[in-house]
C-alpha cells in the first residue's frame, strides 16, 4: 500500500478490466492482449492475475478469460508463454471440470491449436511446449472417455449415470442457449488475427531468429500419446443444439468411427474372449489412427466413409450415427470452419469411388489395408493430430488434391498408404513424383519463368517412368581411370537421388522410400522440433564450446542422431542409454496387460478414481491399459498418479527440463576438468592391436 | 504505443538485391565472397549441392569468406543475394569422375558389408589448391547420403577439420555435412541447429609436416591406431571406412614421399587418388599400386583431374580463413553463437612446451659451427618446456589429455581436449590471462604452445 507503484497501479488495472469482460468481446480480448504486450515486463505478475481470474470467476465468464490467455499467447508470447505455461495445466484442468459441455468442445479446441504454430508465423514452435500441451490432452481423453461411457451406459440402462460420474456436471445437461449465437473470437481455429491497430507486423512476438531459415514448409511433428484418442468426441451428440454443418463429414466420420470403437471397446469389454471382436476393434483403432495421421484423398475416405457406415449398420445402435451426407450433397466450396480437422482433404464431389471399390468393401481388403498401414503407423510416430488448414485468408484449394509435398510434415504413411491401395487397384495413380530431381529433357537454356510452381508441381516426365526400375541400375564403376571417366547419368539418379526419395525440407537430409526410412525421417523431424525449440528456450542463454572427447570416447561414441532421438546431439551410446532408461522411466510409457477379468476392467485407479483407458499394443500384441502399473495382488494404480503420490511422499522437486546437451550434461562439471581422470592409455609403444583390446575390453 | 516484442525485425535488414541463376544439368556456378561481406542464396527449384550436400529448396544459405561452387546433377535455379567477388557459370566439371569414384567405393563398401572387412581406406593426395578438401568432403557427403558413416580424417594442419589451424583430427559423419561452415560444429553445450560432429584432435603446431620432426609421423600413427579402432569397434563405421585428406608440402617429392608412405601404412590404404597431378601419379603408380596391403587386399592408385572451380588461395585469405576458424570455435558462428569468457591464472598452474620451430632450427643448423650437434639435438626434441613469456601474447595453447609431469611422448600422444589462447602475459605478477572455450579454470593438463599460427591476433571480443 505504502509504496504504490505504476506498475503496481497496472496490475490492479488489469484485474478490474477482466472482470469487466464478462462475455466473447473481440474488441475486449484485443485490448487486454495489447496491454499485455506493453506491460511485458510485469508477464509474472499479469499472468498470475489472469489465472486467478479465471480459477475465481463463474463458469460461464471462463471462456473469454482463456481467450485472452490464448490471444495472449499467440500474440505476444516470450515471457507470457513461459508464465502462462507454468500452471497451465492446473487452470485449465479446473476450468474444464467446471464448464459445460459446449465450452469444453471450445476448450478442446483451444488446446489444438496450442499444439500448433501460430498460423501464419514464421515461428514454428508451437503455442505452448508439447510437455504442458501433453498432459492435458492426455487428461481431455479421460474425461472424454468416460463422458462417453457414461452417456453409453445411461441409454443402454435407461437410467442414470454410474454413481462416480454423478460429480461431473456436464453429461446430460442442456447448453445454455446463450452459446448457441455467440460469436466466438478465434476466426479460425482459434487464431485471432492480430489487432489490426499500428502496426503488428508479427504475430509471435518472439524475435525471428535470422540464423533459422523462415520457412512455413518446416515440419514440426508433435509428439503425441501413442494412444491418442481423436481430436474431438462428443460426450453426446445428441446434447448438441445444432447439427454439424454438412461440410464438417470428415468430422462426422471421424466421430463416426470413435463411436463404432467405442462401442466395440464397451462389447470388447463384456466378451473379452471374442477374438472376432478384438480383430475389429484393432481394426477400427488402426483406421482411426490412419485417419487422424495421414492426409487421405478423397476417394479414400469415401471409401472409409462408405465401409463404416456399412459396420454400423451392423452395430448395435447404441450410438446415433448422424446420418451421411451423400457426397453429390457436397457444398463445392469448402470454407474453413473453426472446428479443428484432424486433416483437411478436399470433398470429392466429382470423383466417383473407382469401380471395384467392392474391393474395399470386401472386409479382406480393408484388414490388408489396415495391416499394411499399421506396419507404417508402427514406424512412424504420430506426427501431427493437430489441423493444417489453411489460413482464413487462403482458401483451400477446391480443384486439387493436396499435394504431398505441400507441407512438409506429410505423409510417408500416406505415400505407403496409396502405394497398397494403388497395388490393390483403388486409386487412381496420382502425379506426384519423387521430390529433388529436375526433368533431365528440360532445356539447358531458359527454363520456364513461373520456376516457383515448378517445384511444387512437377510435371509427368516420359522419361522418368521410361528409366529401368531402381534395383535393375547396376553400379558397374570399376575402380580405374577409364571407368571413372565413363557418364552414368541413371546411376547417379538412381544412387544419388532415387534411392532416398524423401527429404527433410529444412536440411534436404534424404531418407529412403523404406519403413525404416520413415522412421528415420521421423526421428529426423522431431530433432529439428526439439532443437528448434530448446534454441528458442535457451534463446539467451551463454554457451559454450566443449572440451573434445578423449581417444576412447571418441572410438566407443556413436553418433548417429538419426537412429535415436535421444542423443540428437551427436554424442556417444552412454548418454542415448541414460535418455532411454528415463523414458522408460516416464510414468507415461509404462502400461500393463489390461486384465481378462471383466469386473477387473471396471474398477477404477484408486487414487483418481479414473477408470483405465484400454488401447491396443502392437508390441505387446495384446489389450493393456497405457499409463498403468501393477502395484500388486491385481491392484492397478496408473503410473503418472503413482509417480505422483511417490514425489509428494518424497517430497523431492519437480524433474525439471533435460539438460540442453547431452554432452553439456556429461561435461556438466567440465569446468573443473581437473577431477575427470586422464583416460589415456598410457603405453608409449601403443600398437594398433593393443589398442583394440583396450576398446573391446570396456564393452 | 510502443509495442514490446512484436516489432518486426525484417526492416533493419539491408535490402538485397537478388538474382536468379539459372543451372543447366551437370553445370556449377561458382562464387568467391569476400570476408565481411555476405551472400545469401537460395535454391529456387531443381536440385543443387555444395561440395555434395544439397540444399534445402527455399531455404536461405549465407556465406562469408567462401570460394565454393554450387553444382546441379538435374538443373535448378538459384537467387542469389549479395555480392559476390567472383561469380560464374561453368559448364565443364569433372564431377563424372568424382561421383564415379564415389560408386567405385560403395562397391567397396557393398563388400565389406558382406565379408565384415574394413571398407576402403581412402587417401586424398594433390599438390596445393588441387581440390583435396573438396574431393574429401564431396565424397563424404556422397557417403552419408548412401547411408554410410565413413571416419574423415584430416592430416592437413592448415585445413583443421572441426577444429582449428595447426590440429589433426578424424571425425565419423552420420548425417549431412553443414553447407554454411563447410564441415559442421563439434560439441557446444546448448542445442545446435546443425547435428554436431565428435571430432578427436591432435595437434600438430606447425604448417607443413616435416619428416625429420618427432611429431608429424607419430601423431599420424596415434590417429592412425584410433580410427582404426573405430572401424573394428562400430562395424557400420567399419564397413564405410575412411577418407584422409592431405596437406599439398608431402606432395611435393623429397620427404613427402617418406610421409605418404607412412600414413599408407598406417592406415593400410587400399585406395589412393592423386588429384591434379600427372607426375605425382605416376610417381605413386610406381610406389603403390598393386601393392599388398593386409591380407588379399591390394593398393589401387587411381588419378582424377583437378576441378577448374579450384582456385589458388592467396595468403591473406587464408590467414583470414584461419582467423575465423579460430573465431568459429571460440565464439560460435551466427547461428550459434558461443559466449567464453577470459580468466586470470598463475604461472604456477601451467605446464608449457613449446613446439620447436623447425625452420628457425633448420637456419640456426645452417649457422657457421657444429651443425651436426645442432641436428642431432633437433631430432631429439619433441617439445621444450618454457616458462610463460610475453612473446606467447596472441599465443595458442592446445590443452592434451596428458598430465604435465609426463613425458614428451606421452604429452606429444596425447589427444586434445581443447584450445586457449593466451590474451595477457604479467610477468611481475606471474599471471597469465587467458580466453578458454569454456569454464573459467583452465584444466590441470599438458599444454602446447604451437609455433604456428602466429598471426592470429587477438581473438577476444
Ligand atoms: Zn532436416
Ligand atoms: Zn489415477
Amino acid at each position: 500500500m505504502s509504496v504504490a507503484h505504476n506498475s503496481d497501479q497496472v496490475v490492479e488495472d488489469y484485474k478490474s478490466s477482466l472482470l469487466d469482460l464478462t462475455q466473447n468481446n473481440k474488441h475486449e480480448i484485443n485490448l487486454l492482449t495489447v496491454i499485455a504486450s506493453e506491460y511485458i515486463g510485469k508477464a509474472v505478475e499479469l499472468s498470475r492475475v489472469l489465472e486467478t481470474h479465471i480459477r475465481n470467476v463463474p463458469p460461464d465468464r471462463k471462456l473469454p478469460a482463456f481467450y485472452v490467455l490464448d490471444s495472449i499467447a499467440k500474440n505476444v508470447g516470450g515471457a507470457y508463454t513461459r508464465c502462462l505455461g507454468q500452471n497451465l495445466y492446473h487452470t485449465f484442468m479446473n476450468a474444464y471440470a467446471s464448464v459445460q459441455a459446449p465450452i469444453r468442445k471450445k476448450l478442446d479446441e483451444m488446446v489444438k491449436t496450442w499444439k500448433e504454430p501460430v498460423p501464419g508465423s514464421t515461428d514454428m514452435r508451437p503455442v505452448f511446449p508439447v510437455e504442458i500441451t501433453r498432459p492435458i490432452e492426455t487428461n481431455l481423453i479421460k474425461f472424454r472417455t468416460l463422458a462417453f461411457q457414461a452417456a453409453q451406459q445411461q441409454q443402454r440402462q435407461q437410467g442414470p449415470p454410474m454413481s462416480h460420474m454423478m460429480s461431473q456436471p456436464y453429461a446430460a445437461a442442456a447448453p445454455p442457449s446463450e452459446w448457441q449465437n455467440t460469436a466466438t473470437p478465434p476466426q479460425s481455429n482459434g487464431y485471432y488475427p492480430p489487432p489490426n491497430t499500428q502496426g503488428y507486423p508479427q504475430p509471435n512476438g518472439v524475435p525471428q531468429r535470422s540464423s533459422y531459415p523462415s520457412n512455413n514448409q518446416f515440419p514440426h511433428p508433435q509428439p503425441t500419446p501413442p494412444n491418442f484418442q481423436p481430436p474431438y468426441q462428443p460426450p453426446n451428440p445428441n446434447t448438441y443444439p445444432y447439427q454439424p454443418p454438412p461440410m464438417q463429414d470428415l468430422n462426422a466420420l471421424h466421430r463416426d468411427i470413435e463411436n463404432l470403437i467405442s462401442t466395440t471397446k464397451l462389447e470388447f469389454a463384456a466378451r473379452h474372449w471374442d477374438t472376432g471382436l478384438q480383430t475389429k476393434l484393432k481394426a477400427l483403432l488402426d483406421l482411426q489412427s490412419i485417419m487422424r495421421n495421414q492426409q487421405l484423398p478423397p476417394n479414400q475416405i469415401q471409401a472409409i466413409r462408405d465401409q463404416v457406415s456399412q459396420l454400423a449398420q451392423t452395430q448395435p445402435p447404441a450410438t446415433p450415427t448422424p446420418g451421411m451426407p451423400p457426397s453429390s450433397m457436397l457444398p463445392p466450396n469448402p470454407v474453413p470452419t473453426p472446428t479443428a480437422f484432424a486433416f483437411y482433404a478436399p470433398p470429392s464431389s466429382t470423383s466417383q469411388p473407382p469401380a471395384d471399390i467392392q474391393r474395399l468393401l470386401d472386409s479382406n481388403a480393408l484388414a490388408e489395408i489396415l495391416a499394411s498401414a499399421a506396419r507404417a503407423k508402427q514406424s512412424t510416430p504420430v506426427q501431427s493430430a493437430a489441423p493444417s488448414i489453411p489460413p482464413p485468408t487462403n482458401p483451400p484449394p477446391v480443384t486439387s488434391l493436396p499435394q504431398p509435398d505441400r507441407t512438409s510434415t506429410p505423409s510417408s504413411n500416406t505415400t505407403s498408404l496409396l502405394a497398397n491401395l494403388k497395388a490393390l487397384g483403388m486409386l487412381m495413380p496420382d502425379t506426384s513424383t519423387p521430390n529433388g530431381a529436375m526433368p533431365t529433357s528440360q532445356p539447358s537454356s531458359g527454363f520456364p519463368l513461373s520456376h516457383h510452381n515448378y517445384s511444387n508441381t512437377p510435371p509427368m516426365r516420359s522419361s522418368h517412368l521410361a528409366r529401368p526400375p531402381l534395383q535393375e541400375i547396376r553400379n558397374d564403376v570399376e575402380l580405374n581411370n577409364s571407368s571413372l571417366k565413363i557418364p552414368r547419368p541413371d546411376l547417379v539418379k538412381a544412387k544419388l537421388f532415387d534411392a532416398r526419395p524423401n527429404q527433410c525440407s529444412t536440411c534436404a537430409q534424404r531418407f529412403e522410400a523404406t519403413e525404416e526410412g520413415k522412421k528415420k525421417k521421423a526421428r529426423h523431424l522431431d530433432w529439428h522440433f526439439r532443437t528448434n525449440r530448446r534454441l528458442a528456450e535457451s534463446a539467451g542463454a551463454q554457451h559454450n564450446r566443449d572440451w573434445y572427447v578423449d581417444e576412447r570416447e571418441w572410438i566407443k561414441s556413436r553418433d548417429n542422431h538419426d537412429e535415436d532421438p535421444d542423443a540428437a546431439d551427436g554424442a556417444g551410446s552412454v548418454q542415448a542409454k541414460a535418455a532411454a532408461e528415463a523414458a522408460k522411466n516416464d510414468p507415461k510409457n509404462k502400461f500393463v496387460i489390461a486384465p481378462d477379468d471383466a469386473a477387473l476392467r471396471n474398477v477404477p485407479c484408486p487414487i483418481c478414481h479414473e477408470k483405465f483407458e484400454l488401447s491396443w499394443d502392437d508390441a505387446a500384441q495384446n489389450f493393456v491399459w497405457r499409463d498403468a502399473i501393477d502395484v500388486g495382488s491385481k491392484v492397478y494404480w496408473h503410473a503418472s498418479c503413482h509417480a505422483e503420490v511417490k514425489k509428494d511422499r518424497a517430497n523431492t522437486p519437480m524433474r525439471t527440463a533435460t539438460p540442453d546437451s547431452v554432452l553439456g550434461k556429461r561435461k556438466a562439471g567440465m569446468s573443473d576438468l581437473n577431477a575427470v581422470p586422464l583416460k589415456v592409455p598410457r603405453s608409449p609403444a601403443l600398437s594398433s592391436a593393443s589398442m583394440v583390446s583396450v576398446a573391446a575390453s570396456t564393452v | 504505443m510502443s509495442l514490446p516484442g512484436l516489432q518486426l525485425s525484417a526492416s533493419d535488414e539491408p535490402v538485397l538485391s537478388a538474382v536468379v541463376h539459372h543451372l543447366t544439368e551437370g553445370s556449377e556456378w561458382r562464387f568467391e565472397v569476400a570476408f565481411g561481406s555476405t551472400v545469401e542464396i537460395k535454391l529456387l527449384s531443381g536440385n543443387a549441392e555444395l561440395f555434395g550436400t544439397e540444399l534445402a529448396q527455399k531455404q536461405t544459405y549465407s556465406f562469408s569468406g567462401t570460394k565454393a561452387a554450387i553444382y546441379t546433377w538435374h538443373g535448378c535455379t538459384i537467387e542469389v543475394a549479395g555480392e559476390c567477388q567472383v561469380e560464374y557459370l561453368a559448364e565443364e566439371t569433372p564431377m563424372i569422375s568424382y561421383a564415379n569414384l564415389h560408386f567405385a567405393l560403395e562397391r567397396k563398401r557393398d563388400e565389406a558389408v558382406s565379408t565384415g572387412q574394413d571398407g576402403p581406406r581412402v587417401l586424398v593426395l594433390g599438390p596445393e589448391d588441387a581440390g583435396k578438401t573438396s574431393l574429401v568432403k564431396l565424397l563424404t557427403a556422397y557417403a552419408t547420403r548412401s547411408g554410410r558413416q565413413p571416419v574423415t580424417v584430416n592430416l592437413d594442419p592448415k585445413e583443421g577439420i572441426l577444429s582449428v589451424p595447426g590440429s589433426l583430427s578424424a571425425v565419423t559423419f552420420s548425417s549431412i555435412l553443414d553447407v554454411e561452415e563447410g564441415w559442421g560444429s563439434s560439441p557446444v553445450n546448448g542445442p545446435s541447429p546443425i547435428p554436431v560432429m565428435l571430432p578427436l584432435v591432435y595437434y600438430y603446431g606447425q604448417a607443413n609436416p616435416d619428416s625429420g620432426d618427432r611429431i608429424y609421423k607419430p601423431i599420424v600413427t596415434r590417429l592412425a591406431v584410433a580410427v582404426l579402432s573405430k572401424l573394428q569397434d562400430d562395424r557400420h563405421v567399419g564397413s564405410s571406412g575412411c577418407l584422409i585428406d592431405t596437406p599439398g608440402a608431402i606432395s611435393q617429392g623429397k620427404g613427402g614421399y617418406d610421409i605418404i608412405q607412412h600414413i599408407v601404412s598406417e592406415f593400410s590404404v587400399n585406395v589412393l587418388v592423386v588429384v591434379g597431378s600427372e607426375r605425382l601419379y605416376s610417381d605413386m603408380l610406381r610406389r603403390f599400386n598393386g601393392q599388398p596391403i593386409g591380407i588379399g587386399e591390394t593398393t589401387t592408385v587411381i588419378k582424377l583431374d583437378r576441378s577448374g572451380g579450384s582456385v589458388d588461395r592467396d595468403e591473406d585469405f587464408l590467414r583470414r580463413s584461419r582467423k575465423a576458424q579460430f573465431l568459429r570455435y571460440f565464439y560460435g558462428d551466427p547461428k550459434m553463437e558461443l559466449h567464453p569468457r577470459t580468466t586470470e591464472c598463475d604461472f604456477s598452474h601451467v605446464t608449457i612446451y613449446r613446439v620447436p620451430n623447425t625452420t628457425s632450427d633448420f637456419l640456426a643448423s645452417l649457422l657457421p659451427g657444429g651443425e651436426a650437434e645442432d641436428d642431432a639435438a633437433t631430432q631429439r626434441l619433441i617439445y621444450e618446456k618454457v616458462v610463460p613469456s610475453p612473446q606467447m601474447q596472441n599465443g595458442i595453447l592446445a590443452v592434451v589429455q596428458a598430465d604435465g609431469n609426463d613425458t614428451p611422448e606421452h604429452i606429444r600422444d596425447a589427444s586434445v581436449i581443447g584450445f586457449v589462447q593466451i590474451t595477457e602475459v604479467d610477468e611481475k605478477r606471474k599471471k597469465l590471462r587467458i580466453l578458454p572455450p569454456i569454464g573459467l579454470q583452465l584444466p590441470r593438463r599438458a599444454l602446447i604452445w604451437g609455433s604456428w599460427p602466429s598471426d592470429l591476433g587477438e581473438l577476444v571480443r
